[in-house]
């Protein structure tokens, strides 16, 4: 009998943890990878890939992108724009960030364990396209931009473009993610998440905010987005506009809580109610205000 | 690949880690607990770092040094870690301890003194269902100044 087409001897028993994977080819340059891209399914950390291979899915052919020797550096700082490796382990990225993007260090911080942190990379993350995907909210507050190889050549994509649903990106079958650029914030940045503890938990919701504090208190270039309340992660512009040029006070505050709820219409599903998503994710704005 | 200091050679690339430490070399202290990384009972050190053997295949780490619980033995005698958790009873079953005692062992090599945080963030990733993770934390406490 045979599985999906595949030989017998390549079918391993899910119960003992065997996946069903033929051949494994572990590029070592951008030059191999570009002669190879588009014949397999790219493999990272593998954190999220081989769950899912784990549990049935199949892939015939893994290309391994976490050994190609002339990677860009997990973190280059450059006038002004930080360049993110998307194929370093988070670990490092969280290492060599020392202090700067605060909110993109402190999702990274969060990000599964250290065990899962030692392999999982931003690029993963990325392409995974989860609607709770932890790295996204901040990039997509910042206003990243991703560059994307392909065997002929490069193009950016701004990140609030770059996934189209669950599990969907723009990225084409023979394409790679290599840098997310993210401009130092003018002023504050964070990031918070709600989930059922602190480390291994996917996010219940999660809020990364920009934004510039003046003198006065008065709040200006307000970017504020939210994950596991839609399909990708979105920006709320109702609530963002409820703060633009305004002062904090209670009133205002509880004016974009109120705009952040309404604006969203998540799901119900096994981690929280939509009701509990739009309570919670006016509760992280309140205490991201109050930061 | 290097295993405990070993040159090996794993005859299939595509297998995963924790299947072909326990499978064919025959090291059997990494345990599959979630298969997810989850629970980090399948905890090993590839070039230093803790790192779920259950996420990770042998062909994606061919040049790398792993070590296993069983590889922190020094000339038979237990690893202070292992030590300690013996010392304060910080394992019952048993099934989660050597993903602990990896994990232990690598947050003391990068930071012999670490603060309460560091211990908790560097426990995030095992699950233990018996202790209650007291003991266990005071294990790691009694090897810290």
């Amino acid at each position: 009998m045979s599985l999906h087409g595949l030989p017998v001897d390549l079918q391993r028993s899910r119960l003992t943890g065997g996946l069903i994977v033929v051949k494994l080819a572990t590029p070592r340059s951008m030059s191999e990878l570009r002669r190879l891209a588009g014949t397999g399914r790219l493999i990272a950390g593998g954190t999220d890939l081989l769950v899912q291979m784990r549990d049935g899915r199949v892939e015939a052919h893994l290309i391994d992108i976490s050994n190609i020797m002339d990677a860009p550096p997990a973190v280059n700082f450059d006038d002004g724009v930080v360049e993110l490796s998307a194929l370093a382990p988070i670990s490092r990225i969280v290492d060599e960030l020392d202090g700067r993007l605060p909110g993109v260090a402190s999702s990274a911080r969060l990000f599964g364990s250290l065990q899962i942190r030692n392999r999982s990379t931003i690029g993963g993350n990325l392409a995974n396209a989860s609607p709770a995907a932890d790295m996204i909210p901040p990039l997509v507050a910042a206003e990243a931009v991703v560059v994307i190889e392909r065997p002929a050549g490069s193009r950016t994509v701004p990140i609030g473009e770059f996934a189209t649903g669950p599990a969907r990106t723009v990225l084409e079958s023979d394409e790679w993610l290599t840098i997310v650029r993210v401009p130092l914030p003018p002023g504050e940045e964070g990031f918070l998440k709600l989930g059922g503890r602190s480390a291994m938990a996917i996010s219940i919701v999660s809020l990364a905010w920009r934004w510039v504090r003046s003198s006065d208190g008065t709040l200006i270039g307000v970017r504020l987005t939210l994950g596991a309340v839609a399909p990708t992660v979105v920006r709320a512009p109702a609530a963002e506009a409820a703060l633009e040029g305004r002062q904090p006070s209670e009133a205002v505050v509880a004016e974009a809580v109120d705009a952040l709820r309404a604006g969203i219409s998540p799901i119900d599903d096994v981690r929280g109610s939509a009701w509990y998503r739009q309570q919670v994710a006016g509760d992280l704005l309140r205490q991201a205000l109050a930061s | 690949m290097k295993i405990n200091g070993r040159e090996v050679t794993p005859p299939d690339r595509a297998q995963r880690l924790l299947d072909y430490l326990r499978d064919v070399v025959e090291l059997t202290g990494a345990k599959e607990g979630c298969g997810m990384g989850e629970c980090g009972a399948c905890t090993v050190l590839v070039d230093g770092d803790p790192v779920c053997a259950c996420l990770v295949l042998v062909g994606q780490i061919e040049e790398s040094d792993v070590v296993t619980v069983e590889g922190l033995v020094e000339d038979g005698r237990l690893h202070p870690v292992q030590q300690a958790f013996v010392d304060h009873h910080a394992s019952q079953c048993g099934f989660c301890t050597p993903g602990f005692v990896v994990s232990v062992a690598a947050l003391l090599t990068r930071e012999p003194q670490p603060d309460e945080w560091d211990v908790r963030e560097a426990l995030e990733g095992n699950l233990c269902r018996c202790t209650g993770y007291q003991s266990i934390f005071n294990a790691v406490v009694s090897l810290v100044d």
